[in-house]
């Protein structure tokens, strides 16, 4: 008889997604266990050692206002802190860190060994036990039955995963730790459909075989922004990060190996991230350019191992080194790790709902790259919302849908259920319609308070947000009442003043006293509120309209066969699921956003019709 | 895609020598078949293909007319659904019991509009063709007919491509620079003011194209005014070249206001005839001459017509200073007759103005009028230039332009990049209005209430 245990939820790898997932279930009260393949490698990072930057630096503020962890884990771990597009609106910057990865790797683990009500396993899942359609717990490799009431499957790369150098290749789910072809198999056999997705990592060099001289250093920001809301220490940098750049004869050596690169052969058939392409991508695909940046990153304070971000390739060994003896400066240097390619299997996030669940079984959640993302905080984001909908399922209470106007938590969610995935999907800012809204500064006033009624935020840091929010409203209230006489001898408002795209909040206070105390975070956070105040109002509207024709009643009697321009699936599903508001029937799966706007313009018609005193329905 | 089958006549009201009755949906073959019998009895018929035949009233259990039924199976229709049409003679009278012999059948009156909602909804046109095909149908000139037809063919939606990809290339390099700080991507104000620059002359071209399109598809007004006797009404009925008003030697001898449609080079003018101005003898007539200063003021164009067989008057030039500033053409009329007015002294009133001389009466310098009309009205356009149509187009044009300006000038006040990324990005889903790729409901709607039954 095989070893038996039974939890509330059992997370199944514990990288970015998983361990915020475990963290955020045990912290929600829930007996929690998650299984890894290596203990070692908890929250490794497998590419570059940075957290943070564009729309990812959102969303780790974001998943820092409601409760998570990796804010504080990336503040503690962090060496070097920039907070980027200082020069641009509050709306585009974000904060980036550069990490020591075993650091955070051990303070992850470190972290979760406290954390009440979470048992951490060494294990294979080779297989998710489901009865009538519902997850029972999972299998492991030795054949031990671990039960739960829920499963969140994280597993990364480790699907199927087949690393690429040169044209040979071999299994594995990151450099030389085992990929998981059973699990892959029997998530087939339970009716998810997958597909190949393909992403890359660059080599790592030892930082004492590089002429530092030839590149130019990138230092940390003079005062660092810190990701989390509650990170009290001060942030040090502690390394310099450098400067570099491909040239004419780097791109010589790429075109005359390409007959060895398993991309342009056709040897990996899974698709790439175009955001992030390897260098022989960059070569072929932009001819034109003289040169490529790179950047050159310490991966920690106690290792010698520079990660060369900017060159990922698939390339043979030879001629990884043969590029290297191309740049000067790194003609010399010794490659630690090589770069790679890996190929892996993906779960096509169409089959989930928007709570990451999986629509065919009850109680399994999917988070993470297997839903097709890249990228540590894409992961972690959703393996926040798996944990936090797992845990409210079991507790019986309703599903935590974030809409596309409260967070890019939502963004990405929403993009991955209802467009799907073709490349490995990053969230840009772009991808907001609401941008000017889903800022770092305002993060916790977005979501602060889910974290709090859901349990992920204690009563100490609540009352701290409180604070903070009374601190804000103060200057508000300052800007708006208070004025200045202006050039033209007219009063002007100290708001209007603030508008101007040259003026900043000190500038302000140098015509009016403020009787109040900002932190930095909170001065940008005022100047964003008043910068963007028209276009915020304007969005604010626009919101609100929407949520009017979402609330819009679908009566009851409605024969959804009869709308014209719907899909049969569409109508099908209509039939059977009955929504009975237009906003229910948008969160179905597969209404797209055209059949919601049919199904709302054909209740307007009826709606008209019916009180002209015509028949609501046409006669036969 | 749509569960009942609809029918409709889908030529004019009215007598004509050839009418059809069309039906669409999944049930019009079998439909047709109940009241159509082929003259050579086949099993099948033939796709695509006139068949001859009788039609059969299967309630009086007999063949009341000749005609030809051809049968369309879908995909490959108008409306992507199966479509059969019967064409026989074009009497009302026929016609209309085909079709209520059709409902009877089981198919429904198609409600306006209804053939290419279907055709719509099926993605076989987007929005810019459903509104062209309005245009063919409700075309008031051929020259629009024309437009209509290139429009078809979808050359505005290829316009409208080329500016969304213009657009779409202007915000990727803004949201490059932002999404991307650290590697170099960053383009200088300079050169995105220069972009949105050549993007808003583009659009005004495209708007101002807009005044042709008013043109060519409502026609414009002309007023044709001057004081009493002056020929006014002989003119009228000399270029709608029929006794429309009534013309008497008698000064006030119209009261009340004329309208009627002048074809002038297939473009199609409302022409208005109106009381002469001066002092009124009857209660009736100051009313007339009431309406036609306000007609005359609201016209997109007048004629002004003065005597010229009489010496030229105060009140002359009373109405040239009212109108100069008008789009106006001077008639010097009467030149059949002894000239006392002194053209010089009159012209030199209204320099910009063109003038003609003519006899209403003689008809003398008609066809030299009318090609001034054509050429002062309407707008020429030059090659290759696009013509928009629609009112909802240009309002669509001038909020896009206005998104683009507003975006210029805060890139100019110095503002950050994603504000006035803010303004482009706006533009986006008004271009997929224009082009029908993002349905709201009150632009649906407003294009199929407009549409006349029957495509």
């Amino acid at each position: 008889m095989n070893f038996v245990d039974e939890y509330d939820v059992i997370v199944v790898g514990a990288g970015h997604a998983g361990c915020e997932a475990a963290y955020a279930a045990s912290t929600m009260g829930l007996e929690t266990c998650l299984i890894t393949i290596h203990l070692e490698t908890i929250a490794q990072m497998s590419c570059n050692p940075a957290i943070g930057g564009l729309a990812k630096g959102h969303l780790v503020r974001e998943i820092d206002a409601l409760g998570g962890i990796m804010g504080l884990l990336a503040d503690e771990t962090g060496i070097q802190f920039r907070l980027l597009n200082r020069s641009r609106g509050g709306a585009v910057q974000a904060p980036r860190a550069q990490s020591d990865k075993a650091l955070y790797r051990l303070t992850m683990k470190n972290w979760l060994e406290k954390v009440p009500n979470l048992t951490l396993f060494q294990g294979v899942v080779t297989e998710i036990l489901i009865k009538d359609k519902k997850v029972q717990g999972v299998k492991t490799l030795e054949g031990n039955r671990l039960l739960s009431k829920a499963v969140i499957l994280t597993p990364g790369t480790f699907l199927n995963g087949l690393i690429h150098i040169g044209l040979h290749s071999y299994s594995a789910g990151r450099a030389n730790e085992p990929a998981s072809h059973e699990l892959s198999e029997n998530l087939k056999q339970l009716g998810l459909k997958s597909f190949r997705l393909k992403t890359g990592t660059p080599m790592r060099l030892h930082e004492q075989t590089i002429d530092w001289s030839r590149f130019t250093a990138q230092p940390g920001d003079k005062k660092p922004v810190p990701f989390s809301f509650r990170t009290q220490k001060d942030l040090k940098n502690q390394i310099l990060c450098h400067i570099g750049y491909t040239n004419q004869k780097t791109h010589e050596v790429i075109k005359k190996n390409l007959d060895k690169s398993p991309l342009y052969s056709g040897k990996i058939t899974g698709v790439g991230p175009r955001y992030c392409p390897s260098i022989e991508d960059k070569v072929v695909k932009f001819p034109h350019h003289q040169r490529h940046q790179f950047f050159l990153e310490p991966e920690g304070l106690e290792t010698a191992e520079i990660y060369v971000n900017g060159i990922s390739s698939s390339l043979p060994l030879e001629a990884q080194m043969e590029i290297l003896k191309s740049i000067p400066g790194l003609d010399q240097a010794k490659i630690l790790r090589p770069a790679y390619g890996i190929e892996y299997d993906a779960v096509a996030p169409t089959q989930l709902n928007h709570s990451l669940e999986a629509k065919n079984i009850k109680n399994l959640f999917l988070a993470g790259q297997i839903n097709g993302t890249s990228g540590y905080e894409e992961a972690a984001a959703q393996g926040l919302m798996a944990g936090i909908n797992a845990s409210l399922r079991i507790k019986g209470r309703k599903h935590f849908i974030l809409g596309r106007n409260e967070a890019y938590i939502g963004v990405l969610i929403d993009d991955l259920i209802s467009k799907g995935v073709e490349e490995p999907y990053r969230l840009f800012t772009s991808r907001a319609e609401y941008r000017l809204l889903l800022r770092i500064d305002n993060a916790d006033k977005r979501l602060t308070q889910y974290g709090y009624k859901y349990g992920l935020i204690n009563e100490k840091d609540y009352e701290a947000y409180q604070k903070k929010q009374e601190r804000i409203e103060k200057a508000m209230h300052f800007l708006q009442k208070e004025r200045i006489i202006a050039d033209n001898k007219e009063k002007l408002r100290l708001k209007d003043l603030l508008k101007k795209p040259e003026v900043k909040f000190k500038n302000v206070v140098e015509y009016k006293k403020f009787n109040g105390f900002l932190t930095d975070e909170e001065i940008r956070h005022v100047e964003s509120e008043v910068k963007y105040e028209g276009y915020l109002k304007k969005q604010e509207k626009e919101i609100a309209r929407i949520k009017k024709i979402e609330g819009e009643k679908i009566p009851e009697n409605t024969n959804f066969r009869k709308i014209p321009g719907l899909t049969r699936e569409v109508m099908e599903k209509l039939e059977e699921i009955r929504p009975q508001t237009i906003g229910e029937a948008k969160k179905i799966p597969g209404i797209t956003p055209a059949a919601a706007m049919n199904l709302h313009i054909y209740l307007g018609i009826q709606k008209r019709k019916s009180e002209k005193g015509e028949m609501f329905h046409v006669k036969h | 895609m749509l569960e009942d089958t609809i029918i409709a006549i889908s030529t004019p009201l009215g007598y004509g020598g050839l009418g059809i009755v069309r039906l669409s949906g999944k049930k019009s073959l079998p439909i047709a078949k109940k009241m159509f019998k082929p003259k050579k009895s086949k099993a099948q018929i033939p796709p695509r293909q006139p068949i001859l035949g009788n039609l059969y009233h299967f309630e009086q259990k007999e063949f009341f007319e000749e005609a030809y039924l051809t049968y369309l199976p879908s995909p490959h229709t108008y409306t992507r659904e199966d479509v059969v049409e019967i064409s026989c003679h074009g009497s009302p009278v026929i016609l209309e019991e085909v079709v209520r012999l059709g409902i009877k059948a089981g198919a429904r009156h198609a409600k306006p509009g209804e053939f290419t909602l279907r055709a719509f909804l099926s993605g076989r046109i987007d929005i810019l063709q459903a509104e062209a095909i309005n245009d063919i149908i409700q075309a008031p000139s051929y020259k629009q007919v024309k437009i209509s037809f290139s429009q078809l063919e979808g050359s505005l939606s290829q316009k409208i491509a080329s500016l969304r990809s213009q657009i779409i290339l202007l915000l990727s390099q803004v949201e490059a620079s932002i999404e991307f700080p650290e590697e170099g991507l960053r383009i200088s104000a300079k050169q995105i003011s220069k972009k949105m620059e050549k993007a808003i002359h583009d659009l005004k071209k495209l708007v101002e194209s807009y005044d042709l399109g008013k043109t060519l598809s409502e026609g414009l007004t002309l007023a044709i005014t001057g004081r009493k006797n002056v020929g006014k009404s002989t003119l009228f009925n000399s270029l709608l070249q029929k006794e429309r008003a009534i013309v008497t030697p008698y000064p006030g001898t119209t009261r009340d206001y004329l309208c009627d449609k002048l074809n002038v080079n297939s473009s199609i003018f409302t022409l208005i005839d109106m009381a002469g101005l001066g002092s009124p003898l009857h209660l009736a007539e100051k009313e007339g001459i009431k309406r036609g200063k306000i007609l005359a003021s609201q016209a997109d164009g007048v004629l002004l017509m003065l005597d010229a067989s009489q010496g030229e008057s105060t009140e002359d030039f009373k109405l040239i200073e009212k109108f100069k500033n008008k789009k106006t053409i001077l008639l010097f009329n009467k030149i059949d007759l002894p000239q006392k007015i002194n053209k010089k002294n009159v012209k030199s009133r209204a320099e910009s103005l063109p003038a003609l001389e003519i006899s209403a009466l003689k008809g003398t310098n008609l066809e030299k009028l009318k090609e001034t009309i054509y050429e002062f009205f309407v707008p020429q356009q030059k090659q290759a230039e696009e013509v928009i149509l629609h009112l909802r187009q240009k309002l669509l044009l001038e909020d896009i332009l206005d998104c683009l300006i507003d975006g210029l000038r805060l890139l100019k006040e110095g503002h950050s990049e994603e504000i006035y990324a803010e303004e482009i990005r706006k533009t986006i889903p008004l271009i997929g209005q224009l082009t029908g790729e993002i349905r709201t409901d009150d632009i649906i709607e407003n294009i199929f209430s407009r549409f006349c039954v029957g495509k």
